[in-house]
Parts: structure tokens; C-alpha cells; sequence
């Protein structure tokens, strides 16, 4: 009885709320996809205007509800000098979203060093990993086989987790659903491992 | 139109039958203070902080006349008024000397952001400003403001990067704020209209 009095109250006073990094080199569109995400999943946010976006030095933040999870999500600066501050994060989060620019062909093997060397990092160990080929909406972009094919040379690093690559826009909002759907599927799976905090609503 | 013309007139009304001249006024400008809200010309509060010598004072005077004045060490307050892409943000720049670091507290209510300046040629009390910035962000009237840093004093050689600021001042710890690290110049003017357009844009988000 305890029990399901208990439950009951979570049920309907507490969330589980789970932390997503978003990472990927400059320009590759984090905070887009960010400003994005929050448009399309809180009601009432007045995104915004996607155009006057600039280069993040810092931190973005951002928190959408879906059902009873709470998903806060950390958009860092992708430049090269501010990848050092990416694993200052690592320990506390529940998900990681890696963004890279379709278009941009010649910058497509530093994204995958930069890639390489977050899942080197142990404390990610796990921790369910979407790769975003953003900026689908450009003409002469590398499709999403493409990237895999890229990107095969890693796979091996990837390990024992949850992991999927999606073709987005950030910017004219496709995949977008998709993509944080995937988030909460696998952050759920993941829960035993990398379990949620819980917080009331208040 | 109509509603909103009745709805002035109620307020208004409510505010006279109460026979105390006070209240009247209260009702106008509580409303006046709202439809202003709606056209988008209400004020944004920012707060300039950091350490003595940091160049505070130079920062609001470039931001407001363009130009780069001759300062002496404030004791006490500037506050402008900056206009910026139809915003009008009023800028405090209090004084940070030890002494009256205790003082910024007074003006932190109602605090939309703060800019918090860093005089990146200052290795040897980073660790003080860091002290400062880390027990600033702890009180709750700011818990809401956007914080911009701005890594000052590039223009001088062997300046901090912006990393070794953001290392040194312990941002990563920040978790819940949006923050954003400017490298600027205010003697020379550089990085002062990136870090405004910036604050314009997150402020209309934020509201």
C-alpha cells in the first residue's frame, strides 16, 4: 500500500530528470538545434530569431518535459580551445548529442578527432550517444550513409552502449522529434546504470 | 480596443474611488510600466562587476559615448543608460575595491544580467575574482540574470585566453546559467559589440 501510495506520488509530483550534452566542433549548429528543441517542445518559449544565433563561447541551456522525464540539455562551444571544458561535464551527464555540419566536407576529419577523443574518455563510458547529420536541408550535403561510412573507423570505440545516427535540419526543424524521442527511449533504458535525479515539480 | 480602453478606465476608476491619492498613482504607473512592457521599450537592468582595475568604468563609457574616457578607481556608482538595437539597458558599474565589494549585493534585485569583467593580464588575483564571481552567483535575486564575462585587456600581450579565463574563473562548475565569455578590448573598442549583440538576443529570449 506504502508502495503504491508512493509510486502514485511520483507519479504525479516528481520527474526524472536527465542531463544531455550537446558537443560537436563550431558551426556545426548545437545551439540551432537547441533553440529548436525548445521551440518545438515547451509551449509559451518565444524561440530565438535563428538567424541572429553566434558562436557560442560558454554555455547554452535548455529544459523540455516529455511525459514525467525532464530532459535539461548543456550546449557548449565547439571551438577548438574550448573542447578542453567538454569533460568537465561528462561525469554528470545521462545522454551526449554529437552535431556535425554535412556540409562542411573538409572539416569532417577534425569532427571525427574530436569525436575519437570524447569516446576515449572513460567516464562516458555507457552513456547512449546520438549522432546528428545535421544541416540535411543543404543541397550538397553528405547524406547520412555517407557519415557512416566516415565515421566507421570509430565504431569500434563506441563500445557497449546505446548509439544511432539521424539525419536533421536543425534549422527548418526536421528530425528534431526524432532525435529527442531517441533520447528519452534510450536515457530511460540507460537508467540502471546512469540512474535519474529525482526533482519535484514545483 | 475596446476592452483594453474599458480596462484602462476600470483601473482608473478603482484607483479614484479609493480616496487615497497615492493608490491613483500606484494604478498608472503600474499600468503605464505595463503597456510600456509590451512595446518592448522596458528598461533591462545590468550590472558591470569585477575587480578594482579590471576596466569597469572604461567598458560603460565605450558602451555609452563610444569613446574611451580617463577614469579614476570608483568608489561608489556610474549608472547610464545605453541604447542598443531599440533596447535600453541601464548599466550600473559599481566599484570593486575590496573594501566595497560587500556593497554590490545592494543592487542585485531585479538584475536582468551582469557583466562580469576580468582583467585577463591579472594571473595573481584571478583567484580572488574567482572567489567573488563564485559567491555573487550563489545569492538568490540572481539566480535568473545571464552572465557574460568578459575577458578584458586583450589587446595587451601574453593576455589569458579565453580558456584559461574559463579554467581559471571555475565556469565549467556552472551548470544551471547561461553564460557566455567575451574576449574584449575597451581601450581599443574590440569585442564590446559582439558581447552586446549577444545580450540583446538573450535577453528578448529570456522574456
Amino acid at each position: 500500500m506504502c508502495t503504491l501510495l508512493s509510486g502514485f506520488y511520483k507519479y504525479m509530483f516528481q520527474k526524472e530528470e536527465y542531463f544531455v550534452l550537446i558537443l560537436g566542433l563550431d558551426n556545426a549548429g548545437k545551439t540551432t538545434y537547441l533553440e529548436q528543441t525548445k521551440t518545438k517542445f515547451s509551449r509559451n518559449y518565444k524561440g530565438m530569431n535563428l538567424s541572429k544565433i553566434t558562436t557560442t563561447v560558454g554555455l547554452n541551456i535548455g529544459k523540455i518535459d516529455i511525459g514525467n522525464v525532464r530532459l535539461n540539455f548543456w550546449d557548449l562551444g565547439g571551438q577548438e580551445e574550448l573542447q578542453a571544458l567538454w569533460d568537465k561535464y561528462y561525469a554528470e551527464s545521462h545522454a551526449v548529442v554529437f552535431m556535425i555540419d554535412s556540409s562542411d566536407k573538409e572539416r569532417i576529419e577534425e569532427s571525427k578527432e574530436a569525436f575519437d577523443k570524447m569516446l576515449s574518455n572513460e567516464t562516458l563510458c555507457g552513456v547512449p550517444l546520438l549522432l546528428l547529420a545535421n544541416k540535411q536541408d543543404l543541397a550538397d550535403c553528405l547524406s547520412v550513409p555517407d557519415i557512416k561510412t566516415d565515421f566507421k573507423g570509430s565504431a569500434h570505440k563506441i563500445g557497449h552502449r546505446d548509439c544511432s545516427v539521424m539525419g536533421t535540419s536543425a534549422l527548418n526543424g526536421d528530425g528534431v522529434g526524432e532525435g529527442i524521442q531517441w533520447i528519452v527511449d534510450s536515457v530511460k533504458r540507460n537508467s540502471i546504470a546512469r540512474p535519474p535525479t529525482q526533482k519535484d515539480i514545483t | 480596443m475596446t476592452i483594453m480602453i474599458c480596462f484602462i478606465i476600470c483601473t482608473f476608476r478603482a484607483g479614484i474611488s479609493s480616496n487615497q491619492p497615492f493608490c491613483t498613482s500606484f494604478h498608472v504607473s503600474g499600468l503605464l510600466s505595463y503597456f510600456s512592457g509590451l512595446f518592448g521599450s522596458k528598461e533591462r537592468r545590468i550590472l558591470i562587476l569585477g575587480l578594482d582595475g579590471a576596466g569597469k568604468t572604461t567598458i560603460l563609457y565605450r558602451l555609452q559615448v563610444g569613446e574611451v574616457v580617463t577614469t579614476i578607481p570608483t568608489i561608489g556608482f556610474n549608472v547610464e543608460t545605453v541604447v542598443y538595437k531599440n533596447l535600453r539597458f541601464q548599466v550600473w558599474d559599481l566599484g570593486g575595491q575590496t573594501s566595497i565589494r560587500p556593497y554590490w549585493r545592494c543592487y542585485y534585485s531585479k538584475t536582468d544580467a551582469i557583466i562580469y569583467v576580468v582583467d585577463s593580464m591579472d594571473r595573481d588575483r584571478i583567484g580572488i575574482s574567482k572567489n567573488e564571481l563564485v559567491s555573487m552567483l550563489e545569492e538568490e535575486e540572481l539566480k535568473k540574470a545571464t552572465l557574460c564575462v568578459f575577458a578584458n585587456k586583450q589587446d595587451i600581450e601574453g593576455a589569458m585566453t579565453v580558456t584559461e579565463v574559463a579554467n581559471a574563473l571555475g565556469l565549467s562548475s556552472i551548470k544551471n546559467r547561461k553564460y557566455q565569455i567575451f574576449k574584449t578590448s575597451a581601450i581599443k573598442g574590440e569585442g564590446l559589440d559582439d558581447a552586446m549583440e549577444w545580450l540583446a538576443n538573450a535577453l528578448l529570449s529570456n522574456n
